[in-house]
């Protein structure tokens, strides 16, 4: 292979490492994205048997939004192997434990289950808070769009905005505000 | 064992560049064995009578060996410029098929026995425009900012809030409040 060829391979297969804001965002179809990014599945070059994946970082996995009643309702299985080893976990409670569980494990189910499925998860960086080491955030390239609108809290706006929004009606004299 | 586990994969390949400007024939030698009396040989030895003068008339850069053994069954065996020596049997083969085999052995460059063709053509350069890289279609402001940045915190064509309509109605309201206080 000659130099340039060379050169050209690396080019092709640069790993490129993405950035991925869960807040707000719901992890089961977070992950399908996360996922056609980890296994490189985004690129024209995609093939099974060539490592083309790249890196997620992911940050604010703490403030991930579950559907509908899904953190009660939703059952993590764990089974020690032993008699009477078996433990069910809710969502919300694995969510206490370990702010990043719900969505590695979403990631993790969101793959089939070959071989490669482990190799795969380990270019998964997943941060409860938006604190990155300096080392990873420097690597960091691109930025994957969310899923959903990230809405933003009243009390975040700057109060000048807040002071000059339109009002649309006044409020009767009698009328208490909460 | 045509098992394809069992073959080497191979490209198709000229030596140096043959063919382009000029041709060198890739066969050097040619031997045809075959027995004088045994009916396995008879489609070599018509062969021998009709046609093998023609052949190595038309293809004077092959030396052709004649071979005659008691009792064994014909066979070819050509050898390449390349080294390749192709062992083939023709027991019972008819003299235009033992022609059709050796104009095979004159046309080809090397022994491809145990090989098995990738595809079948080849080139140097795949890609005319280059092949891709993640780089290719990439926004290049992207490449001065540090992430997480602004843009791209929000998803793609949202459609519009009743927030942000409301503001566009309250500057169109203050907009016009401007023009009716100029007619004045």
């Amino acid at each position: 292979m000659s130099a340039l060829k060379r050169v050209q391979q690396w080019a092709t297969f640069a790993r490129i490492w993405h950035l991925y804001d869960a807040a707000w965002q719901n992890p089961f179809d977070s992950a399908q994205v996360i996922k056609k990014h980890l296994m490189g599945l985004h690129k024209p070059i995609y093939h099974t048997m060539s490592q083309c994946g790249d890196v997620v970082v992911v940050i604010n996995s703490a403030d991930i939004a579950l559907p509908g009643d899904e953190w009660k309702k939703r059952v993590y299985f764990h089974h020690t192997g032993y008699p009477g080893g078996a433990s069910w976990t809710l969502a919300w409670e694995l969510h206490e434990k370990d702010p990043t569980m719900v969505l590695k494990k979403a990631v993790y189910n969101s793959m089939d289950g070959n071989i490669q499925r482990r190799y795969t998860m380990q270019r998964l960086l997943i941060f409860p808070d938006s604190n990155v080491p300096k080392d990873i955030l420097e690597n960091i390239s691109n930025q994957l769009r969310p899923l959903r609108k990230v809405p933003k809290r009243l009390d975040h706006y700057p109060e000048k905005e807040v002071k000059e929004f339109p009002k649309i009606i006044d409020y009767p004299k009698d009328y208490i505000v909460k | 064992m045509s098992n394809k586990l069992f073959l080497l994969p191979a490209l198709v390949s000229a030596p140096s560049q043959n063919g382009v400007g000029r041709y060198v024939g890739q066969l050097q030698r040619v031997v045809l064995k075959f027995c004088k009396n045994n009916g396995s040989s008879r489609g070599m030895r018509d062969f021998i009578e009709s046609g093998l003068v023609n052949f190595a008339k038309e293809n004077p850069g092959v030396v052709v060996y004649l071979k005659p053994r008691r009792h064994r069954s014909p066979i070819i065996k050509a050898e390449y410029l390349n080294g390749d020596t192709q062992w083939m049997s023709v027991r019972n083969f008819p003299q235009e098929e033992i022609l059709k085999w050796l104009t095979l052995l004159n046309t080809q460059a090397q022994c491809h026995n145990g090989q098995r063709l990738r595809r079948l053509w080849f080139t140097e350069h795949p890609s005319i425009q280059g092949p891709w890289t993640p780089y290719t279609f990439r926004d290049p402001s992207l490449n001065l900012v540090s992430f997480p940045i602004e843009e791209l915190a929000q998803p793609k064509d949202l459609p519009k809030s009743s927030e942000e309509e409301l503001l566009e109605l309250f500057k169109k309201q203050k907009l016009q409040e401007v023009e009716s206080k100029r007619a004045e």
